[in-house]
């Protein structure tokens, strides 16, 4: 048999057989090789229906996904402006020198390394190694960069070679420069990378892991509203990755603009203010803020040591590591992360109270000897001294406050008694606990800043808990004049006293006015917020006012006098630390208060982590409210 | 014996060179596509592959009227000395041609590559047709069996050493129609294709190189590693699915534009039909070959001379398995392997033999009749 079936031993017939046989066998033979052709188009056919008709669809889609790259693009970020509207920071270009690693010819690559070597002063081996990798990764067309943050002299001798070094670029991308620099780092914060660790979180929002975002300060609380909306090019690409054109734009929307409540020229000047009385009081850390006290904003806000913003942009670990380890801690803003004692402009809080309370009236005498004495409750023998700082006699309540009688304060909130009988009633330490969180002590305030303090306000259960021992008087007396265990904020103390002078709005302090577009048209205005109102009537308000007015006029804090403008205020001396020997203490300076007295416009706290309230603080509050009201008449 | 005197303009088969023709039209326009990504639409026209595929054209069409006329019974009388030719290209190849994606095949004449294996199966199916059709009375020996399997060898050992082991499958392909056609003994082709089957795993293994190796598993997975040795297995598949029923339009294929696909001249132009032309533009080429290998199995058919038809049997088979081979390789039905489509890739050794086979064909179809001289 052979392959076709047929009794012959072989595919041609023997000679012998008939002449039609060997012809009939050949037929067959071109009908199966013409059976085959159609069997092997056949099969090609069946195959090419498969791909291109059943499964084509899915190529199709793996053809477009092969050739399209989404490359983002970075919307420009917002600009923030001072009230006024100056420009506190700008985008500009920073240099970097690239090398296209598939344009960077291999054989020329020693000697073009060398002359890249002599402009941009890198080593021409790590040049060679770098391009040597990237070339060959799967795209040798992004460029490989060689050396980051190059001078503008580097990028304009390297431009001028991009044609005798082919593959040599200058790559531009846009960095934030800080007009102001170190008066503004605390409240405007920086941009800086995307760290590891904010990385899962922001990849949700569209972030590239080579993108900056706000790292602290407005530039962090505010960047969705600085950062834009990124767009994207859908670029069509060869099979090398190089680009061959942009099939889709789809424009970045650049970030909305922010004005600040901030006045930079008050800022320059109260920072220079606060400079020269932190070297006259021999401070580290000083802060200043002048605020609004019918909307909250903040004018100025000023904290020292500060740094200078600008250099986070590359920033070395040995800078950043010198400014970890300065004592000052110039990366806190002292005015809003910092707590302090508040001394004796707790008063405020004290003395309003009362009058709420009843215990006290503006005729309400009280007579200090220069100190008030408790036994100990359980061993009589044991006799506590409460100091006034002076032995000021009798005193009404203006005469209290105006010259700051502790003594006068200790007896409002915790009363007087002299065995066991109660010669005065005071408010208690409950009620003024109460009064202090009304104000928002113990609380952050809500300012558009993060790392924000909240500050403590203890009160019995707080101790308990808190220290594992029962209240005292004494605890009350200390609280009653901002000491023991009361810490509060610079920020907290101005806005405590924005709430006294405008009659009892505790108001949210903000720094961000309003947030504009690139036109420079308002998108959303600050409208004053309002976080409550004090459980204090206007009439009790404005006799602590004109207590705080009197202090001004002839007492402890006469040196804020301002000629012209009648300022009302507060000092404080806040005694901290160890006992120096013979019952004395390291003291912060305070000074709090507000301008003009009769119809009062801003507020302004100043602190000095050194000095005396009367001597140091005061003189400094003084000069920024003379600055804020005389520096358009030339004063 | 007085020759009939031939009647060439009325017994020329102008069906088959209208399909040969068809086809090159076809492969010029895909050329030009083709080329688009590297040449770019105005670069120096002499040098320009569209330029030199038409010159060539030319060249062969003239080179098929000039063979046709031959009495191709002529061939036979030289067939000796044409495998010596055949031999003798092949291992200069060898010895002095230029590596081009791993293989030897290409020798540099007069500044143009030339690719002597195409030659040299066209040169093995006319000495395996006269080497048989002298043989027609012994062909139950096995002596003749086996000599003409050596015959058929001897090239194929050479080209597969290049290596080229498309070229290779062919000459054996035409080795085996041939001899089945001339009439081998059942028993003797079953045996050696059994014996054959047998060893093959092992043979493969013993004598590929790594790069033929690694080929053959590139097209057991392609996806194994996309973007190394399976990304032009899987760039051609992509290219010839993403052209759907109709293609993407002649020069708007992304994948072939961007080039994603490589030798998309040559090897792989079959995948810029799928993705340009479609479906439509493949079944169009398939009728086209259908039609062409059908007058060359006419021809071989009408053949009243055992030399006349072993010759075009051959031819067809040569023809048939180029095209199974290349449109194979592009589709994923057989491993990667160089192989140029016939009338369609870019390539003048590929072109100019085929319309010299052609002229062959055209001679034994004109010259059914006893030799002229």
């Amino acid at each position: 048999m052979d392959l076709l079936g047929r009794k012959e031993r072989r595919w041609r017939s023997p000679k012998e057989k008939e002449e039609r046989s060997d012809k009939q066998v050949l037929r067959d033979k071109f009908f199966y090789f013409r059976l085959l052709i159609l069997i092997v188009f056949g099969v090609m056919t069946l195959q090419l229906l498969r791909l291109q008709i059943f499964q084509g669809q899915a190529y199709e889609l793996r053809a477009e996904t092969n050739s399209l790259r989404v490359s983002p693009v970075t919307p420009a970020r917002g600009i923030i402006f001072d009230r006024n509207g100056t420009p506190l920071v700008e985008n500009i270009p920073e240099f970097s020198a690239g090398v296209v690693p598939a344009d960077f010819p291999k054989d020329r690559e020693a000697d073009l390394s060398r002359q890249l070597e002599a402009l941009l002063q890198v080593p021409a081996a790590d040049i060679t190694a770098k391009v040597d990798v990237a070339r060959a990764s799967k795209d040798p067309f992004t460029p490989v960069i060689i050396k980051e943050g190059i001078s503008s002299d580097e990028a304009f001798a390297l431009r001028e070679r991009e044609s005798s070094i082919p593959g040599a670029q200058v790559i531009v991308t846009p960095i934030r420069h800080y007009t102001t620099g170190d008066v503004l780092s605390h409240i405007l914060g920086y941009v800086g990378q995307v760290t590891a660790d904010q990385y899962p979180d922001l990849a949700t929002k569209g972030y590239q892991m080579n993108d900056r975002v706000g790292q602290t300060g407005i530039e962090s609380v505010y960047e969705s509203v600085l950062r834009g909306q990124p767009g994207s090019n859908d670029v069509e690409v060869d099979a090398s990755g190089r680009e061959m054109q942009t099939l889709k734009e789809n424009p970045a929307t650049p970030g909305a603009g922010l004005v600040l409540s901030l006045d930079l020229d008050l800022q320059k000047h109260v920072t220079d203010f606060v400079q020269q009385a932190m070297s006259d009081s021999g401070s580290t850390t000083a802060c200043a803020i002048v605020m609004d006290v019918h909307t909250g904003e903040i004018l100025s806000m000023v904290s020292l040591p500060n740094y200078d913003n600008n250099i986070f942009t590359n920033i070395t670990q040995q800078q950043y590591q010198s400014l970890l380890d300065d004592p000052g801690k110039p990366l806190l803003n002292h005015c809003i992360s910092s707590v302090y004692p508040p001394g004796s402009t707790f008063k405020q809080i004290t003395g309003t109270g009362a009058l709420q309370e009843g215990v006290a009236n503006p005729g309400t005498t009280i007579t200090s000897t220069g100190s008030i004495t408790v036994p100990n409750e359980y061993d009589p023998s044991i006799v506590y001294v409460f100091k006034d700082w002076s032995a000021l006699g009798t005193m009404n309540f203006y005469q209290g406050v105006a010259q700051s009688s502790d003594v006068y304060f200790y007896e409002l909130a915790g009363g007087y008694y002299q065995n066991g009988v109660e010669l005065f009633h005071g408010m208690g330490a409950d009620a003024l606990a109460r009064y202090a969180r009304a104000y928002g002590l113990g609380a952050t305030s809500g300012i558009d800043l993060p790392d924000e303090a909240a500050g403590t306000i203890p009160d019995p259960d707080w101790k308990k808990s808190q220290i594992g021992e029962d209240w005292t008087i004494g605890d009350t007396y200390n609280m009653a004049i901002g000491q023991g265990f009361v810490e509060a904020t610079p920020l907290q103390m101005v806005r405590v006293t924005a709430a006294v002078a405008n009659g009892g709005d505790v108001l949210v302090p903000r720094i961000v006015r309003s947030v504009v577009d690139s036109t420079g048209k308002s998108l959303f205005p600050f409208v004053p917020n309002i976080a409550s109102h004090l459980p204090i009537s206007p009439d009790n308000l404005a006799i602590f006012r004109e207590g705080m007015r009197q202090a001004v006029a002839w007492g402890t804090a006469s040196t804020a006098a301002v000629p012209g403008v009648e300022v009302a205020g507060k000092t404080g001396t806040a005694e901290y630390g160890p006992d120096l020997g013979g019952g004395t203490y390291a003291s912060h300076a305070w000074f709090t208060g507000f301008a003009p007295a009769n119809d009062p416009q801003v507020a302004a706290v100043v602190f000095l982590d050194n000095g005396n309230g009367a001597k140091n603080a005061a003189p400094l509050g003084g000069q920024i409210l003379n600055y804020y009201f005389h520096r358009n008449n030339g004063q | 014996m007085r020759a009939a005197k031939v009647n060439y303009a009325k017994e020329f088969d102008y069906i088959l060179l209208l399909a040969a023709l068809a086809l090159v039209a076809l492969g010029i326009l895909l050329i030009y596509s083709g080329s688009l990504p590297s040449y770019g639409s105005a670069s120096s026209v002499i040098e320009h592959p569209v330029a030199r595929q038409i010159a060539f054209a030319m060249v062969g069409v003239a080179a098929m009227f000039g063979v046709s006329r031959v009495d191709y019974r002529l061939w036979g009388y030289a067939a000796k000395w044409l495998f010596v030719a055949a031999l003798a290209s092949l291992l200069f190849v060898l010895v002095i041609g230029q590596a081009v994606y791993g293989s030897r095949r290409w020798i540099e004449l007069a500044g143009t590559p030339v690719q002597p294996s195409e030659m040299a199966k066209l040169l093995v199916v006319i000495v395996l047709a006269k080497y048989l059709a002298d043989r027609q009375e012994r062909m139950g020996s096995a002596s003749v069996f086996v000599t003409s399997l050596v015959i058929a060898l001897v090239p194929t050992a050479l080209v597969f050493a290049e290596p080229d082991l498309g070229s290779a499958i062919i000459l054996i392909a035409i080795w085996l129609a041939i001899v089945i056609m001339a009439g081998a003994r059942a028993t003797h082709v079953l045996g050696l294709i059994g014996s054959a089957a047998v060893a093959a795993p092992f043979a493969l293994i013993a004598v590929m190189s790594n790069y033929q190796r690694e080929r053959i598993a590139t097209f057991l997975d392609p996806g194994k590693d996309p973007l190394g040795s399976g990304f032009n297995t899987l760039q051609a598949q992509i290219s010839i699915g993403s052209g759907r029923l109709f293609g993407k339009g002649l020069t708007h294929g992304t994948q072939t534009q961007l080039d994603y696909l490589r030798t998309q001249t040559t090897d792989y132009i079959f995948s810029v039909l799928g993705e340009e032309l479609g479906f439509v533009g493949v079944v169009i080429l398939f009728a086209l070959f259908i039609v062409l290998l059908m007058r060359c199995l006419q021809t071989a058919a009408s053949s009243r001379d055992p030399f006349g038809r072993l010759l075009a049997t051959g031819i067809c088979t040569y023809i048939l398995f180029q095209v199974f081979i290349n449109v194979g390789v592009n589709i994923r039905l057989v491993p990667v392997t160089g192989i140029p489509l016939p009338f369609i890739s870019q390539g003048g050794s590929s072109l100019l033999t085929l319309f010299i086979a052609l002229g062959i064909l055209e001679s034994v179809r004109m010259h059914r009749g006893p030799p002229e001289w």
